[in-house]
């Protein structure tokens, strides 16, 4: 017998609250002041733990794709054809690329490597158009975030020099 | 009165009015893109809104949600494509209409019909929430722990999709949110000795995953092809619609708007089921009911009134109580929270300034809206040329941006990519994200309103239900819980698949 995505997806569900009721069950129920820091997730975990149950039971399995439904019966994993499924593989490189980046290569080195991925060998746009909008994104986004409305970005190497560069320039 | 014009006087200043039009004006564009919905834009401009004033940033966002509904007009004449979900019904007669040559009418009624809604919402909003306010105050931890709990499950009720797994999902949320240190005790919980989930789980990772990731995810596996746009009229006389269309379209409007306003207010309902209502209603009272889906000017006419008169109706249990009505609003709700305002019925007493400012810049917004929408149609159907292989690594650049800035913590961008993946999964078998967002954004004050009653009742389940106001939220939750078990009779409809088509592209 061959278990369903759908079926997969319930069990996961069902696996995830009942590791969160193993943590909550560490935690006291009842203090001197009141309900303790346990009570509340240990319901909502044991309430997700039977809804997992049942739409494990009563699901019936993958839907087939509805007629006038196009968006979704494309969007769909199992029926998208090999350059979609190829398109998708690389996205999600991307997105490691994307956290990897994020912890040891800084801000301008992740958005290059992440639009690169994405443009020249998901989408494949040429490598002239890939690199000017790689620069323009990244470029943007140092100065239109990090400069302008300070928001905090992820520091690599090449941030560190734009930087100093900026302030060689007199801009910082 | 007094606090109105206070308002006026906070939206009128210079920066305050740039924030509103870049609100709406981004609400527009993403109306009009099919694949980016409000939803994903509020949760990757969250984490940027940090550093703002809260009033200009609570004014941004809001200009993003009730911007949308015009945005999302013009793809669904036009292309017949909803750009977002509550222009679904409009596809029905506005296209029709486009069609029949009358793109110029249909988007011009469509305009002003959300005008006069959008207008009259607000009035609504700012004479119903003093009172609401007032009445709201009287509520203890035990009316508000069954307010929220019957708003989450009508929420689940009206979800699209298996009612089971709305339940489950709004669990979930409520599970996420437990996560990190006790609010009470301060002990850390469901952390799995992670030390980054002590501070709890961040709502931008988790919102910019489950719709800004996902969203991308499944963008990619869509087949690229070329949208088909009927033609725009070129001058602004060519958006009037003739005597004959203007006399047809006076009573759908006030009906859309009375009946939007009110669906609007209730959890869950909001501007989706506010058009397909006032569709229904209209249909009902046509003395033509043969015309409908064959461009009827009521059918158009109606149902983008109740969007917009909804999208209204929606900020008032969200500023007056502090409930929201919907995943959109349960954003607004963090955002509120993110800057440290908790809004309910003492706001519009401690936070005068942001609670009118809110109230006139939707005013001043719907304005700004109307002058947008008419003239530049045109350039705006432009943007619908943005291919997928320039839009995505740009959302997936101000997702790291996003996700990164909230706490300068990589480990958030991790969280955020998880989400991601396991929201593209979730949404693939058919779970309401959306719920998931609001029962997170709810959990918290839930908990602490439930640990407070029974704190006072020494653990006795009964303050639960020991008023008639609590009685009365006991009954609609356990009524509405137990339809979540009764399977749908009713064969999925044209509009059940639109909708199915649009939540897909757009996640509502």
């Amino acid at each position: 017998m061959t278990i369903s995505g759908a079926r997969w997806t319930a069990l996961g569900l069902f696996c995830a609250a009942a590791a969160a009721l193993w943590q909550a069950t560490k935690l006291s129920r009842w203090g001197f002041d009141g309900p303790g820091p346990g009570l509340y997730p240990q319901v909502i975990a044991t309430i997700c733990m039977a809804l997992a149950l049942l739409v494990l039971a009563l699901d019936k399995g993958d839907p087939a794709p509805v007629a006038t439904d196009d968006d979704e019966a494309v969007a769909r994993y199992d029926m998208a054809g090999p350059q979609e499924r190829r398109t998708f593989h690389l996205y999600l490189l991307a997105l490691a690329v994307l956290v990897a980046g994020s912890w040891f290569a800084g801000f301008i080195v992740t958005s290059l490597a992440v639009t690169i991925i994405s443009m020249r060998f998901a989408e494949g746009v040429s490598w002239r158009a890939t690199l000017i909008t790689a620069a323009v994104i990244a470029l943007s986004g140092v100065i239109l975030f990090g400069w302008l409305l300070q928001v905090s970005l992820p520091e690599g190497p090449a941030d560190l020099a734009f930087r100093a560069l900026l302030r060689h320039g007199g801009l910082l | 009165m007094e606090g109105l014009l206070g308002g006026f006087a906070t939206v009128f200043q210079p920066a305050t009015l740039m924030y509103c039009f870049i609100g709406v004006f981004l609400g527009t564009v993403v109306g009009i893109l099919p694949g980016l919905g409000p939803l994903t834009t509020i949760a990757l401009l969250l984490p940027i809104t940090y550093k703002m004033d809260v009033t200009s940033a609570i004014i941004m966002l809001s200009g993003i949600y009730y911007g949308v509904a015009y945005g999302g007009t013009i793809t669904s004449v036009l292309m017949r494509i909803p750009g977002e979900a509550s222009s679904v019904v409009t596809c029905l007669d506005g296209y029709e209409m486009a069609r029949k040559g009358r793109a110029g009418a249909a988007l011009g009624i469509a305009a002003i019909g959300s005008f006069v809604a959008g207008t009259i919402g607000v009035v609504a909003v700012s004479y119903l929430s003093p009172p609401l306010s007032r009445w709201v105050l009287a509520f203890g931890p035990a009316e508000y722990a069954m307010v929220m709990l019957a708003g989450l499950s009508l929420v689940t009720y009206f979800s699209s999709g298996s009612r089971l797994k709305a339940l489950l999902m709004a669990g979930f949320g409520l599970l996420l949110g437990t996560v990190g240190s006790d609010p009470l005790a301060a002990t850390p919980r469901l952390t799995f000795g992670v030390f980054h989930l002590t501070g709890g789980i961040d709502l931008a990772p988790l919102a910019i995953g489950l719709f800004g990731i996902s969203e991308v995810l499944s963008m990619v596996l869509r087949k690229k092809e070329k949208m088909q746009v009927l033609a725009p009229p070129s001058s602004l006389l060519g958006f009037m619609p003739n005597r004959e269309e203007a006399r047809r379209s006076v009573g759908p409007v006030a009906r859309g708007t009375v009946l939007g306003f009110i669906v609007g207010l209730i959890p869950g309902g909001g501007a989706v089921l506010a058009t397909f209502l006032s569709y229904a209603v209209e249909k009902k009272l046509s003395k033509h009911p043969e015309q409908f889906g064959k461009g009827a000017v009521e059918g158009l006419a109606g149902p983008e009134s109740a969007n917009n008169s909804g999208t209204a109706g929606a900020f008032v249990p969200l500023l007056c109580m502090g409930v929201p009505a919907n995943a959109i609003t349960a954003l607004l709700l963090g955002a509120f929270m993110i800057h440290g305002v908790a809004p309910g019925p003492t706001i519009m007493e401690r936070q005068p300034e942001l609670f009118w400012g809110v109230i006139a810049s939707m005013y001043v917004g719907n304005v700004m809206l109307l002058i947008l929408n008419l003239p530049l149609v045109g350039l705006f159907v432009k943007i619908l040329d943005v291919p997928r292989a320039w839009l995505a690594p740009i959302i997936l650049t101000v997702c790291l941006i996003g996700v990164y800035s909230t706490n300068s913590a990589a480990m958030d961008v991790l969280l955020a990519v998880m989400f991601g993946v396991i929201g593209y999964i979730l949404r693939r078998y058919g779970y309401d994200l959306g719920i998931v967002i609001l029962a997170y954004v709810l959990g918290v004050i839930f908990e602490r309103s439930v640990r407070q009653a029974l704190a006072i009742s020494d653990g006795d389940l009964g303050i639960f239900v020991s008023s008639p106001l609590t009685i009365t939220f006991a009954v609609i939750t356990a009524v509405l819980v137990g339809l979540a078990f009764v399977p749908r009779k009713r064969a999925p409809g044209p509009a059940d698949a639109a909708i199915a088509a649009a939540e897909v592209s757009q996640v509502k």
